[in-house]
């Protein structure tokens, strides 16, 4: 237990569901599932995905940037706006030097780097873009984050795999208690969809080859579930602490109560058969938000609709939570890897703002052996601390306890 | 060779065409040391004119950029 609150006043979301925060809400809440056949993945093994639809950079951050700045940046300036400015913040009149970024991502931009890789071997060294590193380098995300919007204050990127959302937003916060800086923009983004990434996920056995029925692909927690489709997009919070949010008269839309992480130092890829890693992580953030179990409303599932993801984090559920209300927005919005944490925390905070838990998309006969209570609509329900739980290739997991504001 | 430097500069480089005039600095249409090389490479994918790189970034002007472009230009 810290003492000081750290309030969520801004949210920025670009996903599969849509772009902005009220578009994406709206087909989570609705359990519309996102994937689709991805005509750029045509000849590779796995051919669906899940796109930011509409995604029209030029249109949406000018001919002129857009050009120098690989996907994934592109996806957290347009979040990082929209985070802004649902905060109410002028990044013209504040202390930039105050103003941290704490952004993750997996991979960086390899797309990219695959372009750039074909220059090389169709042409020659010469050809090479010098925009290559300034593009694809992951740290990009915030630096970029910090020259759009005059944040000066501490800034980086981390990576955890497909926790790298939740590290981040955990990271901000800890930077807010320790008074590092005043504000932070936090969150994540990806841009992995790839051929060659792609390849690697599909020869890791981790893609769900539903192929022929896109929309059903993605199954969290499902009897059928065979692996997951991969997302892009972005999310970004703006974070501070909640004396400075309500003296500058800011909405606080939820409070980061709790934060906690591990490693399960275990295998390169499967989670610790028994959830040792995530039982330490989700016990880590109730103690440092100073509740009880029993006080965890509703979990925002990591729930990627692979074999072994859902089951183990299911048997931490159970065994840690008892049976609170339980959620996967992957079954929408596809697996977002690096950005997955920061869009399902912004999901989380618009559940416990309006006392609603999403549906998990294409629940059609729910895993007897995850045993979870699981909705398959929109759900009301009162609960005041809700739990996000992320786990990353490597063994990293991390989890946010958010409570209502 | 004008009009073929500035559809380089506004469909590559996507410069605004506005800011694009003879007189114009590296600075006023926002051409970083990042933006030159890759514009000595266009000229020679697209127009198959070899400008080195240490040569376009001591080039002021759009002027001077293509004074560049029209010697290396004659020498091919």
């Amino acid at each position: 237990m810290t003492g000081t609150d750290i309030a969520v006043t801004g949210l920025g979301l670009v996903t599969p569901a849509g772009i902005g925060t009220a578009a994406s809400w709206a087909g989570v809440r609705a359990g519309r599932p996102a994937a689709a056949a991805d005509p750029a993945l045509d000849g590779q093994l796995v051919t669906i995905s899940c796109r930011v639809p509409g995604w029209d950079a030029d249109a949406l951050l000018g001919a002129r940037r857009a050009h120098r700045l690989d996907r994934f940046t592109q996806f957290a300036l347009v979040a990082a706006a929209e985070a802004l400015a649902d905060a109410g913040l002028d990044p013209a009149t504040w202390d930039g030097a105050r103003v941290g970024v704490v952004l993750g991502c997996a991979d960086g931009g390899p797309g990219t780097v695959e372009q750039q890789h074909r220059v090389l071997v169709e042409h020659s060294p010469r050809h090479v873009s010098p925009l290559l590193l300034p593009m694809q380098l992951p740290n990009m995300l915030a630096g970029q984050t910090a020259m759009e919007f005059g944040a000066t204050g501490p800034n980086l990127v981390v990576a955890t795999a497909c926790a790298s959302g939740t590290t981040a937003i955990g990271t901000a916060r800890d930077l807010l208690l320790l008074d590092r800086c005043d504000l932070v923009l936090t969150g994540g983004s990806e841009a992995m969809i790839t051929p060659l990434v792609m390849a690697g996920f599909a020869r890791m056995g981790t893609l769900s080859s539903r192929t022929d029925d896109p929309a059903a692909a993605s199954r969290p927690f499902e009897t059928d579930r065979d692996g997951f489709v991969a997302g892009e997009g972005a999310g970004v919070l703006v974070l501070e602490r909640a004396a400075d949010a309500r003296a500058r008269g800011a909405r606080i839309r939820a409070r980061v109560a709790g934060y906690g992480a591990s490693a399960d130092a275990h295998h390169l890829t499967s989670p610790h058969p028994e959830g040792a890693g995530l039982e330490a992580a989700v016990r880590a953030a109730l103690a440092d938000a100073g509740c009880r179990p029993s006080d965890v409303g509703h979990v925002n599932a990591h729930g990627t609709a692979t074999r072994l993801n859902d089951l183990t984090e299911a048997k931490v559920v159970r065994r840690v939570l008892g049976d609170p209300l339980v959620a996967s927005t992957k079954g929408v919005t596809g697996h977002l890897l690096g950005a997955a944490g920061a869009i399902e925390a912004a999901f989380t905070v618009l559940g416990l703002e309006e006392q609603v838990v999403p549906p998990t998309a294409n629940l059609d006969v729910p895993d007897p052996d995850c045993g979870l209570k699981l909705t398959t609509t929109v759900t009301t329900a009162r609960y005041d601390l809700a739990l996000s739980n992320s786990l990353g290739f490597g063994g990293q997991n991390a989890v946010l306890a958010l409570a209502r504001a | 060779m004008f009009e073929q430097l500035k559809e380089i500069l506004v469909n590559k480089l996507k410069v605004d065409p506005e800011q694009i005039t003879l007189e114009a600095t590296r600075e006023d249409i926002e051409l970083d040391s990042l933006a030159v090389v890759e514009l000595s490479l266009v000229l020679e994918n697209e127009l198959g004119v070899a400008v080195s790189d240490d040569a376009l970034l001591e080039a002021e002007t759009v002027g001077d950029m293509l004074a560049l472009i029209e010697q290396g230009s004659a020498r091919v």
